[in-house]
């Protein structure tokens, strides 16, 4: 396994990028191909190991029992030395032609590159392993929703790391300090620090925009972590009893309704899963968001978090299209909220790396939306409530489905003469629904402000979404027969990140036509005819 | 046009066929009577109604289309944020010398879709909306 030399080199790669670029610099030897840090000969035969710990202990048990025990017990674990440190050998990247290039693969060689102007984000993590070794993964966002067009940088020196990412983000928008040495992440421990041309874009002393306060730890368990977790004791807690009760002689066990041993059984295995429920949303809680601090530096926005395994993760300024306010029902009854930002080119899978802000008070979320935003008054602005017509909807929408359902236990208990328990369902579903449709209603909302469409729907899952109008790419307005008959339109103004667009539900179609035409006046008000019932042409 | 018609013939065969022929149900004719009555009225109605909703409109700055029947839905896109002009035929329709243009934007919830175009002028259309963003800086997010 040779390492690809300077005679490898495409020749054939597009120059069309500014020739003052960081990493095109005259010092710069251009083009090097760099391996991973020497230290992952470390983390991977470790981890190899870990994964053929299975394998391993059967040739252990299996070798000892033949007359040649040793040379097998030495392959299982020569072979995954071998390949940890094939894997090193054939692993390597460069920065060169305004490109990132990745080769990896022994068998099956595999090539990626990346333009750097259009790095959206830069991830960087450290698992416990890695942080032993000073070591970091660096994942480069390209703005592809395929997982596999990531590129991954696994095991660079923390601070090379840190360089590489702040070089990265440095391109990608309009470089505003084309001095930067090129990031040598791999070569040699003294190459960091004194010798880089310009300061690093992250600056430790900038103020933070949040700080962690572990005690919105004590959110954890209402979020949806926490549901599914319950859940999953729940259920397994549920086969527990079913098993224990078939092992257990006695028939009368649970003959007509559970008796008294099985309800205060039941009681305390409910009370157990809460408080385990509890415990675990928490501790993950704070596993995964210790020590987590956001702060603007250099154009763009770095999170920092992680308790075992560190998380650095840096949105580019530009991408930034907007927010997301999730406030859940279960959040909202406590005054907690969530933050998690639409970022351009970040969708499915990656957008998890777009929360910004884990379960914490509403009016932290709020300020850091404001903060983020960058638009004053964008964040707490007023909302327009969306008017009569929509709140009808609403009731009409929660009401209908709600009352056939509780016609059914009126038709069992009438026809199959069950017990009138039953009607307690009729009583109950109304009502809830009616709690729901009020909510709905009072939620809904819109508004245009500091050039950004806010709009605000649900109840059991509301948000609040924020978008700036330069991410705005397009305009969809739908409206059902039922709507149109009472004047509302849903709009949804799209976007490239997250969500993939904003919706406004039911709003007033000469108001949805006013905010897409205060969105887009250009391009809306082309369409736009002056008839004050539909104002847009048809 | 004919697609629905083809839909809901084929729709009515299978329903038929699946209840029928394993003589699990006993199909009354008037339930065939029915679902035939039900979907010549969608044959007949449908198209129409979808003809008459259906509009595109092309600037220099934008595209516009209005689709749908009971649900109807207006789209603009910005000419700066096309990503992708599709020109497509698919059997049914080179039957007929039809085509469809389908506009993608760099949103998931943005493409626009201009069906049931005669083929020349769907051609045009593709080629002049492909000039005009090419003509826009930006790359499009």
């Amino acid at each position: 396994m040779s390492q690809p030399g300077p005679t490898d080199l495409p020749t054939d790669l597009p120059t069309d990028l500014p020739v003052d670029l960081p990493v095109e610099g005259p010092e710069v030897p251009g083009g090097d191909w760099f391996r991973l840090d020497p230290r992952m000969l470390l983390v991977h035969p470790v981890r190899e190991v870990i994964r053929f710990l299975p394998a391993l202990v059967i040739v252990a048990v299996a070798g000892s029992g033949l007359s040649g025990g040793v040379p097998w017990q030495l392959a299982g674990v020569l072979v995954p030395i071998a390949i940890g440190l094939l894997r090193y050998l054939t692993t390597s990247f460069r920065i060169a032609e305004g490109r990132l290039e990745l080769r990896t693969g022994l068998v099956m060689r595999r090539s990626r590159s990346a333009r750097l102007e259009r790095v959206r984000t830069v991830d960087i993590s450290a698992s416990l392993i890695h942080r032993l070794l000073d070591l970091s993964t660096v994942r480069i966002g390209t703005g592809t929703n395929a997982d596999d067009q990531q590129l991954e940088l696994d095991g660079l020196r923390s601070t090379g790391a840190l360089r590489l990412r702040d070089d990265l983000l440095r391109v990608s928008p309009v470089a505003p300090d084309p001095g930067g040495a090129v990031p040598l992440a791999g070569d040699g421990p003294e190459d960091a620090g004194g010798t880089h041309a310009t300061p690093p874009a992250y600056a430790p002393d900038a103020p933070p925009t949040l700080v962690l306060d572990p005690r919105w730890a004590r959110y954890a368990p209402l979020t949806s972590t926490g549901v599914v977790v319950l859940a999953g004791i729940l259920g397994a807690g549920g086969q527990l009893l079913q098993s224990a009760d078939e092992l257990l002689p006695e028939p009368s066990r649970v003959t007509d309704g559970p008796g008294l041993p099985g309800l205060v059984t039941a009681l305390v295995l409910v009370a157990v899963a809460l408080v385990a429920t509890a415990v675990l949303a928490v501790l993950g809680y704070l596993a995964t968001n210790w020590g987590l601090t956001l702060r603007r530096s250099a154009g763009s926005w770095q999170l920092r978090r992680g308790l075992f395994t560190t998380r650095d993760t840096s949105i580019d300024e530009e991408r930034l299209a907007g927010v997301r306010l999730h406030e859940p029902l279960s959040l909202r009854l406590v005054g907690a909220a969530r933050l998690s930002a639409i970022v351009t080119g970040l969708a499915g899978s990656q957008a998890a790396s777009a929360m910004i802000v884990p379960p914490a008070p509403a009016r932290v979320a709020a300020g850091v939306a404001g903060e983020v935003l960058g638009a004053p008054g964008v964040a707490d602005a007023a909302l327009e409530p969306h008017g009569p017509a929509a709140t009808r909807r609403r009731w009409i929408r929660a009401l209908v489905p709600a009352l056939v359902l509780a016609a059914v236990p009126v038709v069992l208990v009438l026809a199959l003469d069950l017990t009138a328990w039953l009607l307690l369902v009729t009583v109950a579903l109304p009502v809830l629904a009616g709690v729901l449709a009020a909510d709905r209603a009072r939620t809904l909302g819109h508004a245009h402000v500091g050039h950004h469409v806010v709009a605000r729907s649900g109840s059991v899952v509301r948000r609040r979404d924020s978008l700036g109008d330069e991410h705005v790419i397009g305009v969809n307005l739908r409206a059902t027969w039922f709507q149109r008959r009472v004047g509302l339109s849903t709009l949804r103004a799209t976007t490239a990140g997250g969500p993939q667009a904003v919706t406004v539900p039911d709003v007033p179609t000469d108001r949805a036509v006013a905010l897409a035409l205060a969105v887009l006046p250009d391009v809306v008000g082309q369409f736009v005819d002056a008839s004050p019932a539909e104002p847009l042409r048809r | 046009m004919l697609a629905e018609g083809l839909e809901s013939a084929v729709a009515i065969g299978v329903l038929w066929a699946a209840l029928a022929l394993p003589g699990w149900v006993d199909v009354r004719w008037w339930w065939v009577a029915l679902a035939i009555t039900a979907a010549v009225a969608y044959m007949v109605v449908v198209p129409q109604w979808r003809y008459l909703v259906h509009r595109w409109e092309v600037t220099d700055t934008a595209v516009y289309t209005q689709v749908g029947w009971w649900s109807r839905e207006r789209r603009i896109a910005p000419m700066s944020r096309i990503q992708t002009v599709d020109y497509t035929e698919s059997g049914l329709s080179r039957l007929f010398g039809l085509a469809t243009v389908t506009i993608t934007t760099a949103s998931a919830a943005g493409a626009l879709s201009v069906a049931g175009l005669d083929r020349t002028v769907a051609r045009g259309l593709a080629d002049e909306l492909t000039h005009k963003a090419d003509a826009v800086e930006g790359d499009a997010t």
